[in-house]
């Protein structure tokens, strides 16, 4: 399939970083390398986030893990993951294969623990970047914990930027804050290259007939179109108070399907756009986004993607 | 053991019918066009498809069964796995047929499919029975809703072990449960019913339902106990095959650990994606040389796993 062949620019830059188009899979939605490749050509993708790694494997969370709500998902996999070790022997190597651009998000219940993942993936050299997350909704220990108190993004951006070396730093914010841009503000103060928001919303589906919560652990992260409408405002709001003033640039993402939703997050601020719980729905849905933001470019006579950032007017 | 995987894909169908059988079930029937066809005509029995469903309308609300009249509003976006109750190959099409059941939302909107429309689905998924030639008897136990991948099981076994002998156990809540099978009932005892699906086979089948109302009044497994206690099946040459709800498998399990007859099990979990993306369908197992607990995927490692690796709760 011939994506880009109108001569339309859709090359952004995340920090160092070059990427050909503004797509990018969403962590925790896409595996660690290859496994959408039964259904894309993974070199057609802007960039590839990996999910989330950590220290010492780990299992995840007992089942149920995920439950459909109206237009949307909870999920509480809980990290599972083969931890750093095993990911650098038989998953990073996989990376070479391809020429699109992968970014590892990594997790921890301490900050010794984030620090220590990423001082391990700062040596390969087959990573263009990490992606902290402090904002997993399903874990009793580190995650969104991290990324709800300033004092500890502060600390855990700091540190980690230490260790990166060549690597660019993007920090995943949580909505489940009083104020996004404050915590935005922190991270960027401390060194993150990019910010990418946002990850999921804390939420509750209850079974009434046995008066229980549906998922194992309780709450979940609510994904999909249900959340679109707020995450467009977030990124409009963290790219004016935080991004735009620092050009800082922002990864967008929350329930995108189609190229419009992709569009609708690149005008509100977003340079480049996260694809999550619809490629469980849709897996090739990211190749068909590229061609749509072509299109869209084309009849709004476009030339370049990176105009369209933050044009709302 | 064989195992007759083919390499997955996203695939569109036409709808050859889909035909209400009792009150309840439904037998939809789709052809594959083009490419699947040669995928679709390679798949074993156990694996899956996932069809997409958020696109289908919901029916007039008077034709909405009203225990589903809360469930239908909600607005579905995941895709819903089903098994295959056949794959039947010519050399001008394949044919797949798909058995469900109304349970909610999803199920609810296919009741308006109709000859003609055209579903997305992705498949062939996960890896399905496994096989060997030196098998002289296959044990199969079906348990309600589990039985349309048994009836493939039956059929595919006919074909290509044919020097296996295959006796079936079909258990359910009641006769009306038997809807989506081609029931003969007998002349004068309404009790005793025949399955066309595998009397056109010649295949001994013992039917049981919890409430008497066919066949042996009881648990299919029972049943399945007292025929391997009467008949002493040889345990070196035997293989037992279980679909359908978790307890049923579970005392299948058992039967197989008692009477030292190898069992595989298909399973069934929640899915958002069945293609090991969301890592939602952990089955918890247990590896036989440490001890130690595992999870397995339903959707990639299974849905068929051995009945010994898995932690049964």
């Amino acid at each position: 399939m011939a994506i880009n062949d109108k001569k339309i620019d859709l090359s952004i830059k995340l920090g160092s970083v070059s990427l050909k188009n503004p797509i990018m899979t969403a962590s925790g939605t896409c595996g660690y390398v290859d496994e959408l490749e039964d259904f894309l050509d993974i070199n057609q993708l802007g960039g590839y986030i990996t999910k989330s790694i950590t220290i010492q494997p780990r299992l995840g969370n007992d089942v149920p893990r995920i439950v459909e709500t109206d237009s949307g998902m909870l999920n509480a996999i809980g990290l599972a993951n083969i931890g750093v070790e095993k990911f650098m022997q038989e998953k990073v190597p996989l990376m070479e294969h391809y020429k699109t651009p992968f970014f590892v998000n990594i997790a921890g219940r301490e900050i010794t623990d984030y620090i220590a993942v990423a001082e391990k993936l700062a040596k390969c050299k087959q990573i263009a970047g990490m992606e902290l997350n402090i904002s997993c909704p399903n874990v009793k220990q580190g995650g969104i914990t991290f990324g709800t108190d300033p004092a500890l993004v502060k600390q855990i951006t700091c540190e980690v930027k230490k260790v990166v070396g060549d690597k660019i730093l993007i920090v995943k914010l949580t909505p489940n804050v009083t104020n996004i841009s404050t915590i935005a503000k922190i991270a960027v103060d401390c060194g993150a290259d990019a910010l990418s928001l946002i990850n999921t919303f804390t939420a509750m589906v209850i079974d009434i007939e046995t008066r229980k919560p549906v998922l194992a652990n309780r709450t979940g992260g609510l994904s999909g179109p249900a959340i679109k409408p707020i995450a467009v405002y977030l990124v409009n709001k963290v790219y004016n108070e935080v991004a735009k003033p620092a050009g800082i640039p922002l990864i967008g993402g929350g329930g995108i399907r189609t190229a419009s939703d992709a569009i609708e997050f690149i005008i509100a601020g977003a340079t480049a756009v996260t694809i999550g719980t619809s490629s469980f729905i849709n897996p090739d849905c990211s190749i068909k986004i590229i061609d749509g933001i072509n299109g869209y470019c084309e009849r709004h006579n476009v030339s370049s993607i990176a105009e369209l950032t933050g044009s709302l007017k | 053991m064989t195992n007759h995987t083919a390499k997955k894909g996203i695939f569109k169908a036409s709808v050859l019918q889909n035909r209400l059988l009792g009150d309840k079930f439904f037998r939809l029937t789709l052809e594959v066009e083009k490419k699947a066809k040669t995928v679709f005509s390679k798949s074993n029995p156990g694996q899956f498809a996932e069809i997409e469903v958020s696109s289908l309308a919901l029916p007039p609300e008077n034709a909405i069964p009203p225990q589903f009249a809360d469930a239908s509003k909600r607005n579905v976006i995941l895709r819903r796995p089903f098994s295959f109750a056949d794959i039947m190959v010519s050399e001008d099409n394949v044919i797949l047929e798909i058995l469900y059941m109304i349970v909610g939302a999803a199920t609810v909107r296919m009741k308006t499919l109709k000859t003609g429309d055209k579903v997305s689905l992705i498949g062939p998924l996960g890896n399905g029975f496994s096989f060997s030639d030196d098998k002289k008897a296959a044990l199969l136990v079906a348990g309600g809703m589990g039985a349309p991948p048994l009836v493939h099981l039956a059929g595919f076994m006919k074909e290509k072990y044919p020097n296996t002998d295959i006796v079936v156990f079909v258990g359910t809540k009641s006769v009306s449960d038997l809807a989506f099978f081609d029931i003969k009932f007998d002349k004068f005892d309404k009790k005793k019913i025949k399955l066309g699906e595998f009397e056109k086979h010649n295949i001994q089948t013992h039917i049981s339902t919890d409430d008497g109302s066919a066949g042996t009044k009881g648990f299919v497994t029972e049943v399945l106990k007292k025929w391997i206690i009467e008949n002493k099946p040889d345990i070196n040459n035997t293989i037992m095959y279980a679909c359908g709800p978790d307890r049923m498998l579970h005392a299948s399990a058992a039967v197989s650990s008692e009477f030292k007859i190898p069992c595989q099990v298909s399973l069934e979990r929640r899915m958002a994606c069945g293609t090991g993306l969301c890592q939602s369908c952990a089955v918890k197992c247990v590896d036989k040389n440490t001890g130690d607990n595992f999870y397995k995927l339903c959707c990639k490692d299974g849905p068929v796993f051995w009945a010994d690796e898995v932690v049964w709760q």
